[in-house]
This record gives C-alpha cells, sequence and structure tokens, in this order.
C-alpha cells in the first residue's frame, strides 16, 4: 500500500491539471475489473466544485524542467518523491473495486529523462492492464520529446493521452516554459491521429486511443487574448481532431518575475468554455464568436453577444425555426430544441407551452415569437435586461425580478 | 372512486382496467385523503386481468412496460397519479405518446422517468463498496426512488468475480450478486465484518479526497448541487460532514445546507 505522504505530494502536484472526463470509451471488461463508461461518470466532488471521475496523479514530481508557472519545476524547493508502477496499479485496482473511481489519469513530471519517464508511464499502464487485469479508463499523459515509438505503444494501452499546450503561444511557450516547444507538443499530438486514422482503416483488433486526445491551456498567465486561443481551439479540434480542449485559470502558486500575481477569475475561464461549446455543438464558427484581437465580452455569454450583434435574425418563430437557428437563440440549449422540434409535430406551441416544457424562457423571450406572439422586451431595453451582473459561479441569473419589470414596464 | 393498490405493476394494471371507464378515477397506493361521500376501492392484484391490460397496452405502445417500470420506482408522492395520467393518456391516443412533450401528462411522465434514471447514474458513481473479510463487497445506500435491481447490471459487468450486496437501507431489502446469479431479497439489517484492509484504503480515499480540492477556489454550493448531502452518508470522504450537516446547530440560524 502507498503511504499516504507519497499519495498527498504526488496528488498535490497533479492537480492543477483540469481534465477529469472518463467519457468516450466503450471498452469491454475481458475476464478482470472494468470496462468503460461512455458517457462519462463523476464519482465524487471537491469542495472547489470538481469532480473526481479518475485518479489523478503523478509518477513522480522530481523534474528536469524549468516552466515557471509549476509547482515541480526543478529549482523549486519542495519534497520529491517518486511511486512504483506497481504502488500505482494496486492502488487504482483498491479505489476502482470500491467504486471510488472511474478509472487512472496518470501523469508524470520529466524524471531523469524525457524516454525514460515515458518509459515507466508505458510500463505502469501496461502493467495494469496485463498483470493486474484492468479494463477501466486510462488516460495517459504524453512527456514532450520522448520517443515516438513509446507513444505509439502507450496509446494502445491508454484510452485517452493528452499533450498539454498549456500557453497559447510560442513566444509564451520560450518566455515561461523554455525546454517546451510547440513542435515537442503538437508533432506527437499530430501522430497520435495520423496513427489513429490508419488503426481504424485497418480495423485492426484491439484498441487505439479510442477516447481520442485532448490537450489544456493555461488562461491569464501570459497575454494572449481570447480570440487568439479560440483560433488555437478550432484548430485543434478541426485539424488535429481533439476531443476536449481544457481552459484552467491561472492560480499563481508560484511567484515570478515573468508571471502576474493575481489569479485570472474564474469568469473568463467559465466565458471560454461557453465559446468552446458553440464551436463543438451548436454550429458556430471562430469569426462569429470573437474577432482574433478581442476579448469575450464579460458581461453577456458568448451566444447573448452574437444574437445582440445580429438583431436583424431575430425574433424567430419556435413553431417554424429549422434546429440550427433554435440552437443560436439565447437561453435555448439542445435540449431545449430538442423537446421543441418534437412537441410541434403535435401542437402549435404557444408561450405558455413553452413555460410548461421547464424551457427557461428568461433570455429566450426576447429573441422568439411563439404562434406569431412577443413576449420580450424592446430592444433598447434587451441590452440592459441581458446584461449578468456579479462574478458568481452560476451566472444565469438576474439581479432580480424587481429590476427587471422596473426596465421593461411589466409586472 | 379512489382505487387503492399495493404499489406493484401487476396491481397497478389491474386498478387501470378497472378505473379505466371512470372519469374520476384516482389511482394511489399511498396515503390519501379521503374527500367527503368518496367512494374508495381496494384492488389486489389478479393476474388475468394485469395481463390482459399489459397486452392490450403493448399493442399501442411496445416500450410502454418499460416506462411504466421506472414510473413506479419513483418515490415522489404523486407517483401513481403521474403513471395512470400516462397510461392513461397512451390507452386514449391508441398510440406511443412519449413526444407529445407540451402534453401535461408526458410532461410529468417524462421528468418522473427522468429523475429516476438520474438516480441511477449518480448512484454509479456515488455508491461506495465496503470490502467484507470473506472478499464479498458489500454497499449501502438509501436511494430516492426504488431502484437498486437496476443498479446490479451496471456493477456485474465490471466487477466480474466479486460477489457483491446493494442493501437499500430506506426500503429494507437488497440486491445480491453472488458471482453468478442476480437475486433481491428483504433484508432489514445486514451484519458485516469489514477485511484488514479495509480502514486503510477508506483513509487512502479519504487523504486523497483532501489533496486534490483547490482550497483557493472554494465553491460550496456548486459542490452540493452536483453532489446533494443526502447522498454523503456512504460516502467515506463526507460521511464526517454529513453527520455534521444533518446535526441540529444552535448558534446559526439558518440550515446549514444552505450556503452564502
Amino acid at each position: 500500500m502507498i503511504s499516504e505522504e507519497k499519495l498527498k505530494i504526488l496528488t498535490e502536484s497533479a492537480k492543477y491539471d483540469v481534465s477529469c472526463s472518463s467519457s468516450g470509451s466503450g471498452r469491454r471488461n475481458e475476464g478482470g475489473i472494468g470496462n468503460g463508461y461512455a458517457s462519462g461518470c463523476c464519482h465524487s466532488f471537491t469542495p472547489d466544485g470538481r469532480c473526481i471521475s479518475l485518479l489523478k496523479i503523478l509518477l513522480s514530481n522530481d523534474c528536469l524542467f524549468r516552466c515557471k508557472y509549476c509547482p515541480s519545476r526543478a529549482d523549486a524547493d519542495v519534497p520529491r518523491t517518486t511511486a512504483t508502477p506497481e504502488e500505482i496499479c494496486e492502488l487504482v485496482i483498491d479505489f476502482y473495486k470500491r467504486n471510488y473511481i472511474e478509472g487512472l489519469f496518470l501523469s508524470s513530471a520529466v524524471h531523469i529523462s524525457p524516454d525514460y519517464t515515458m518509459e515507466q508511464l508505458l510500463l505502469t499502464v501496461k502493467k495494469l492492464r496485463t498483470e493486474y487485469k484492468f479494463y477501466g479508463y486510462i488516460h495517459l499523459k504524453g512527456i514532450p520529446h520522448a520517443d515516438e515509438r513509446l507513444v505509439h505503444e502507450a496509446a494502445k494501452y491508454a484510452d485517452r493521452m493528452s499533450y498539454n499546450i498549456e500557453l497559447p503561444s510560442e513566444q509564451s511557450l520560450k518566455l515561461l516554459a523554455p525546454q517546451k516547444s510547440k513542435e515537442s507538443v503538437l508533432l506527437p499530438m499530430r501522430q497520435l491521429q495520423r496513427e489513429k486514422l490508419q488503426f481504424r482503416e485497418e480495423k485492426r483488433k484491439g484498441h487505439f486511443l479510442p477516447a481520442g486526445q485532448t490537450t489544456q491551456l493555461i488562461v491569464g498567465a501570459s497575454p494572449e487574448p481570447d480570440g487568439q486561443i479560440l483560433r488555437l481551439t478550432q484548430s485543434l479540434y478541426r485539424k488535429t481532431g481533439l476531443k476536449r480542449v481544457y481552459y484552467s485559470s491561472y492560480v499563481p502558486v508560484v511567484h515570478d518575475s515573468l508571471l502576474p500575481d493575481i489569479a485570472a477569475g474564474p469568469m473568463r475561464e467559465h466565458r471560454l468554455y461557453q465559446a468552446d461549446w458553440l464551436l463543438r455543438f451548436y454550429g458556430f464558427d471562430v469569426e462569429e464568436i470573437v474577432e482574433e484581437d478581442g476579448n469575450l465580452s464579460l458581461e453577456y455569454d458568448p451566444k447573448c453577444s452574437w444574437a445582440l450583434r445580429h438583431m436583424q435574425l431575430f425574433p424567430v418563430e419556435i413553431n417554424t425555426a429549422p434546429l440550427e437557428m433554435l440552437l443560436r437563440v439565447p437561453g435555448i440549449g439542445a435540449r431545449s430544441a430538442y423537446k421543441i422540434l418534437e412537441a410541434r409535430r403535435y401542437t402549435r406551441l404557444t408561450f405558455e407551452d413553452l413555460k410548461r416544457m421547464k424551457i427557461a424562457m428568461k433570455n429566450a423571450r426576447h429573441f422568439i415569437t411563439a404562434g406569431g406572439k412577443y413576449f420580450g422586451g424592446r430592444e433598447a431595453a434587451i441590452k440592459g435586461l441581458l446584461a449578468e451582473k456579479g462574478t458568481g459561479v452560476q451566472m444565469s441569473t438576474f439581479e432580480s425580478m424587481a429590476a427587471q419589470s422596473a426596465l421593461t414596464g411589466e409586472l | 372512486m379512489i382505487y387503492f393498490y399495493d404499489g406493484s405493476k401487476e396491481a397497478f394494471l389491474t386498478a387501470f382496467l378497472l378505473a379505466y371507464p371512470d372519469e374520476d378515477a384516482v389511482l394511489t397506493s399511498g396515503n390519501h385523503q379521503l374527500g367527503l361521500g368518496q367512494r374508495t376501492a381496494f384492488v389486489r392484484a389478479d393476474k388475468a386481468r394485469a395481463a390482459r391490460a399489459e397486452a392490450r397496452l403493448l399493442e399501442l405502445d411496445k416500450d410502454c412496460m418499460h416506462d411504466l417500470d421506472l414510473l413506479l420506482r419513483s418515490g415522489a408522492e404523486d407517483r401513481d397519479a403521474v403513471a395512470y395520467n400516462y397510461m392513461r393518456m397512451i390507452a386514449a391516443y391508441g398510440a406511443p405518446v412519449r413526444k407529445m412533450l407540451a402534453e401535461d401528462a408526458v410532461i410529468a411522465a417524462t421528468e418522473s422517468m427522468r429523475r429516476v434514471e438520474f438516480e441511477i447514474h449518480r448512484m454509479h458513481g456515488f455508491l461506495r463498496f465496503l470490502e467484507c473479510a470473506s472478499g464479498a463487497m458489500y454497499a449501502p445506500i438509501s436511494p430516492d426512488n426504488d431502484i437498486c435491481d437496476l443498479l446490479v447490471p451496471h456493477f456485474r459487468s465490471r466487477l466480474t468475480g466479486y460477489p457483491f450486496v446493494i442493501h437499500d437501507v430506506r426500503r429494507g431489502k437488497a440486491a445480491v450478486y453472488d458471482g453468478q446469479n442476480t437475486f433481491l431479497a428483504p433484508l432489514e439489517k445486514a451484519e458485516i465484518i469489514l477485511s484488514a484492509d479495509e480502514a486503510g484504503w477508506q483513509s487512502l480515499w479519504k487523504k486523497y479526497y483532501k489533496s486534490v480540492n483547490l482550497p483557493s477556489r472554494e465553491r460550496l454550493r456548486q459542490m452540493r448541487g452536483y453532489m446533494p448531502v443526502r447522498y454523503w452518508k456512504f460516502m467515506p470522504e463526507k460521511s464526517e460532514d454529513a453527520s455534521f450537516a444533518s446535526a441540529p446547530r444552535q448558534d446559526a440560524p439558518s440550515s446549514p445546507l444552505k450556503c452564502p
């Protein structure tokens, strides 16, 4: 059994990685323990509101690299430790068996050399799959500069792999993570994309990254605007075939003259995720969302601010609008759009119907008509109505009903 | 007329057949406030009648028995009315109604089924097994809805070879998987002897839970939204907080469950 102290050190160094999902893999249990859960599964939630799905841990926090933002960087004075592959495997099996976790998220500091570290990671996941017969979810972090054969081999055992870009531009990487380069991260990503396609075409037996690849960008440690970040995101989705891009608003754990001393607020991160969803699920192109050198509005969510810039397209009639247009109405999400689409085949929907169907009308009512009737505010008043106040986490609530009715003059 | 039945599917279908011609029928398996002069009937399950009702309903909607099963598992007070109105609507319309999403009966049924299914999904994550000295796994749960047998297939496929018991302590029943077969049995109180390592793994898990948190970004409200306090009791990382949260506090006027 791994010692509590070791577990603490290796977890605390791993926790700034925000990726936690366990979705996308339908791996079957072939006579051992565990299987995939295609929709993903959260096993607990920590007081910071994040979910625990995977056991997120480093194999070692003893690092060669000196990335400025990282608490485990080589010149930091922190306790160092390295776990053995057996310790990790045992921990995974015993946590999994008790239903604490959905699988393993294994990463590591660059220990001894990139190749050595990648070898140790590979050894651990291979052991877990073949000796411990574990068929649950494994997310493996790739180590930049490691040999491509090791990367290829690791992909046979992991469900998902990820290389963290961390800083959204080459200049920032040079400045803050001098031993990483754009190529050391992007080349293995492209290699894995190529090999996965090849694996699919040849219809070989076994698995090759069934849940694909992801990456993470730190927001607020370097000066790139949202427009630049989202352009990078879109190209990662469309050209590199990534499943997810995670955004991590910068938390200053390390003090350095090159880094800001204040944490980036949660709001910017929240807006980036909203824009990310628009790119993936709502048919938006980044050009529609934000200009290259611009930032997302903190006041309005990205869909709402797009709609406010295109008021000539609204209001849309809920009984006839096509799905693509329904999805562009602020406040109507994928589930509501589906409900409307199904329900209107049987009846002509009224505003009352939408309310009974529990479709959130707070924002949407300004952009739709139901049976030809409009229930929104006058155009000039809408902007004031929709602006989100405060900096809380759940930003969809208006300050108060009284303030709303004062603006529109309704009760 | 008010039709009382025992909550089982068979009795529901029997009562359904009797109640259907009656415009003001109310079906209930729980407590019902009787109005003045209201007539009541106690319906006992009748195999032949239930089979007739089931066959007829299946002709109209081949998936409706799956829906009915979920609806009758709901722990909500209006469970019987929701199920009755939904099945009645299928009978009246003569075809599947599940996509008529602007109809009240369908809205209520969809919502009720969604809650049951969502709790199953939640329990897939929040259920915690304890390892017994015999090597079997034991998980006490106290779900809102009657779902303990529906949790078995998920765990059976991933824990092949580990016998386990999922014990619904609220309803006094348990779903048992003995390594080969699954069955449902009444179980009020279970006496278990934990394995020698169980305490050690629990303590490691608590350490992990503490270490992975980012204290600078506390969002308790969000945590409680995703993982309601009523599920904490059987989760090792939360059980201490659960007893704290449910204990009455004299010093604070507001409930400790509500956070600022």
